[in-house]
């Protein structure tokens, strides 16, 4: 479903995302992880069509996104790290003008999906207010009811917990695993340890804008010489001795 | 930016000095224009200052970001308050001082006053400072307890905007082009009459004027020392009513205005504005204008700015119809023409202000948003042929108004008309794609305000680009559309050979209208698609 072939994202003197390779199939539910710094949001903007890969190519859904970004972007939903929005309009009217740009206008299950999702995410109350009425989580949680509005084949999600609180991370959590069972290929960076082991069925770790390791959580383990223990001593393993790595943003909560 | 200070100081010092001096070479009445004019200044200083204070006090007292910090901090609140207070006279009043300074220099180079001048105008400039501060702060406080900060922000400047535009508009129908009209002046006793009447004797710029005219003209006088203690004794009580006011208010007011904006009214009349715009539009294009109509006139900064374009274009006609075309030398009928036509150059360079204004920042306005277009299935290209979409029915309507209407207060005949509504008309598509193109050239997405945009580079660039284009048009149709209104006017025909300079120069015209919509919808749409 997802298919990175030696992509590369180079400003400068400073390579951001140094030729990672990655295969993700459908309705996998895959983390991303990685300190501060590593790569992860650049190398989701690439896969959102957000930032131009320097070389490289995105495949997803059978399309590379270099040469047919609408249809590509058709089938992605992106929840970006910071939620950024139109302050002047309402969460309603929000919802609207993102189901105007994936051409949803008209159709005949708009209304309900939007009234669905807002309930989902309880926003119902908020949806005609004004986005800058808005604490951040709301604003987040509009954002994923933005994202998931087009029933998108492949969901790329940057850095989703931050600024939610318990509740809305629980919510999120099972959101993303329901979409996944339902054949939804989710792509999701953090670099909370906690959140990657509890959700994702497949992992890749990166550092200094490669990737240092990946496959299951069993894998990781493997590879790193951890018969057990949670996912905290697999990073700190596989990143030992390695620049760049703060252990300090490994974050158990 | 130093340098251009300067030139303005000196500029604004050399042109009062020489209005002063012609003033002392009047008899009789120069002396009372003189005294006319530093009131006249030192009110409209004055009330600069109360206005100025109005709105820094609101941003400083009330929304500036590190105020939680303050009022999280042990820090006593009169302190706190009176940190602010002085903080906002430093902000509020560092520009009409500088305005002031070179006309206030000027008087003391024209009458030559003793020392006194000096020290009565820094202290009683100060004092004159502290009460607009005192009347600005005292205000504004009391505004915040009636409407929430955000709301009070909108309101004041809504009224401001009104007020400029309504000064604006009277002041050009006062027809001020009178007073160096020898036939629309009155008697001379009248005239000396009006610049005799005081101006209103309780405000302290009054008494301030009156302090530093005696000191100008060598005068002694027992008002003097009243006026100074009136000056004072009013800063002083100001300052005085602002403690126990903020004491009694200010944190209340500030507490208040934490709370989120409440969504106002007139969802209605936007739904039915938006759904005729987008009317014939595909989805995505739909939404975009949508979007955009609603983020405008939710932006009390941006719609209001509607009501300076309507005064401007009030004026605009108003010049066009009090034009004393009856008194020049040159026949009516071939000056109403040749108005016209030039009129041309002027409309477009106000179609490229309003265009720099509003169309070119239309790209930037998507600000840190612009991600949800950039992840979305919607392509650079009709992104910017939205935005284009959007902008040309109200430039056209505007140039229709700019062009028809003046040139029917002139009264030029049909060519006239026909050449210029049809040169502008295209001129219109133009000018708005390099508006849309140069704004997707240049992108500032993390702008802190809107109008920073269009007072950058690529604004000036774009500037100098349209006066080029129209530049380049008039320059094309003068020399065909004057043969064909010559022979029109002689009742002549044209000879064959000047059409084959004719035709071209009109082809020529069109090609660069073509042109100029084509090429900065192009580059800017590759511009967009290369942004990170």
């Amino acid at each position: 479903m997802i298919e990175l072939l030696n992509l590369t994202k180079r400003y400068r003197d400073f390579t951001a995302v140094d030729h990672i390779s990655l295969e993700v199939p459908q309705g996998a539910l895959f983390g991303f992880l990685g300190p501060n710094g590593a790569g992860k949001t650049t190398t989701l903007k690439m896969m959102a069509g957000v930032l131009k890969p320097t070389s490289g190519r995105i495949i997803i859904n059978g399309m590379d996104l270099s040469r047919q970004p609408s249809e590509v972007k058709r089938c992605i939903g992106f929840i970006p790290d910071r939620p950024f929005l139109y302050e002047k309009l309402s969460g309603n009217e929000f919802l609207q003008f993102i189901a105007g740009l994936y051409r949803m206008n008209h159709a005949p299950y708009l209304g309900k999906r939007i009234v669905e999702l807002l309930e989902i995410f309880e926003l119902s109350h908020w949806a005609d207010e004004l986005i800058e009425s808005y604490s951040h989580g709301m604003k987040q949680r509009l954002v994923m009811c933005a994202a998931l509005l087009h029933k998108p084949k492949v969901l790329i999600v940057d850095e989703p917990m931050v600024g939610l609180d318990p509740k809305a991370a629980r919510l999120v959590k099972d959101i993303f695993k329901d979409q996944a069972e339902n054949g939804t290929t989710v792509f999701m960076s953090t670099h909370s340890l906690e959140v990657a082991q509890e959700v994702c069925q497949e992992i890749a770790i990166i550092q200094a804008g490669r990737i240092i390791a990946s496959g299951t959580p069993d894998n990781l383990r493997e590879k790193a010489g951890v018969a057990t223990g949670n996912l905290e001593k697999v990073f700190l393993k596989l990143t030992e001795g390695k620049t760049g790595i703060d252990e300090k943003s490994l974050s158990s909560s | 930016m130093v340098g251009l200070g300067i030139l303005f100081w000196v500029f604004m010092f050399a042109v009062s000095s020489r209005v002063l001096g012609y003033f002392q070479s009047v008899e009789v009445i120069g002396d009372l224009l003189a005294h006319h004019l530093l009131a006249m200044v030192l009110l409209i200083f004055f009330s600069l200052l109360v206005f100025s204070h109005i709105i820094t006090a609101l941003s400083n007292l009330y929304l500036s970001t590190d105020l939680e910090l303050c009022h999280s901090s042990p820090a006593d609140l009169d302190e706190l308050f009176l940190s602010r207070f002085i903080y906002t006279i430093a902000d509020s009043s560092w520009m009409v001082i500088i305005f002031g300074l070179p006309v206030m220099m000027a008087y003391a180079y024209v009458y030559r006053p003793g020392p006194g001048y000096y020290v009565a105008l820094f202290h009683l400039g100060f004092a004159l400072i502290v009460v607009a501060a005192g009347i600005g702060v005292l205000f504004t406080m009391l505004l915040v307890n009636i409407f929430p900060a955000q709301r009070t922000r909108d309101i004041i400047m809504l009224l401001s905007i009104f007020l400029i535009v309504a000064l604006y508009l009277m002041f050009r129908f006062l027809r001020p082009e009178r007073l160096v009209d020898p036939d629309a002046f009155f008697s001379a006793m009248q005239y000396i009459s009006a610049l005799k009447a005081p101006d209103t004797p309780y405000l302290p710029s009054h008494w301030v004027t009156e302090t530093l005219w005696k000191y100008l003209r060598g005068l002694k006088g027992e008002g003097t020392l009243l006026n100074v203690m009136l000056v004072w004794s009013s800063a002083v009580a100001i300052m005085v009513i602002n403690m126990w006011t903020a004491r009694a208010i200010y944190f209340a007011g500030f507490s208040k205005s934490q709370e989120a904006r409440k969504r106002r009214g007139g969802r209605r009349l936007l739904d039915a504005l938006t759904t005729l715009a987008k009317k014939p539009l595909g989805d995505d294009l739909a939404s975009i204008i949508d979007k955009e109509i609603r983020a405008f006139f939710r932006d009390n900064t941006q719609w209001s700015q509607l009501l300076l374009l309507g005064a401007l274009v009030v004026v605009y006609l108003y010049n066009f119809s009090v034009l004393p075309l009856d008194k020049s030398p040159i026949r009516i009928e071939f000056l109403q023409n040749e108005i016209a036509f030039l009129n041309m150059g002027l409309a477009g360079f106000v179609l490229s202000a309003v265009s720099v204004r509003f169309i070119y920042p239309a790209v930037s306005s998507e600000g840190k948003a612009f991600w949800i277009l950039r992840s979305s299935p919607l392509s650079a290209k009709r992104f910017l042929w939205g935005k284009y979409a959007l902008y040309m029915p109200p430039m056209l309507l505007l140039s229709g108004v700019l062009i028809i209407a003046t040139n029917r207060l002139l009264q030029v005949t049909p060519l006239m008309m026909f050449v210029c509504s049809a040169t502008m008309f295209m001129a219109v598509f133009g000018i708005v794609a390099m508006g849309i193109g140069f704004g997707a050239l240049y992108p500032n997405f993390g702008y802190q305000n809107i109008a920073q945009v269009s007072t950058s580079f690529g604004g000036l660039m774009y500037m100098i680009f349209t006066a080029i284009f129209l530049a380049i048009i008039i320059g094309l149709e003068a020399g065909p559309v004057y043969v064909i209104f010559m022979a029109q006017a002689k009742g002549s025909s044209i000879a064959l050979w000047k059409w084959f300079l004719i035709i071209p120069s009109f082809i020529g015209v069109v090609i660069l209208n073509c042109v100029a919509v084509y090429k900065p919808m192009k580059m800017g749409t590759e511009a967009i698609e290369e942004y990170e």
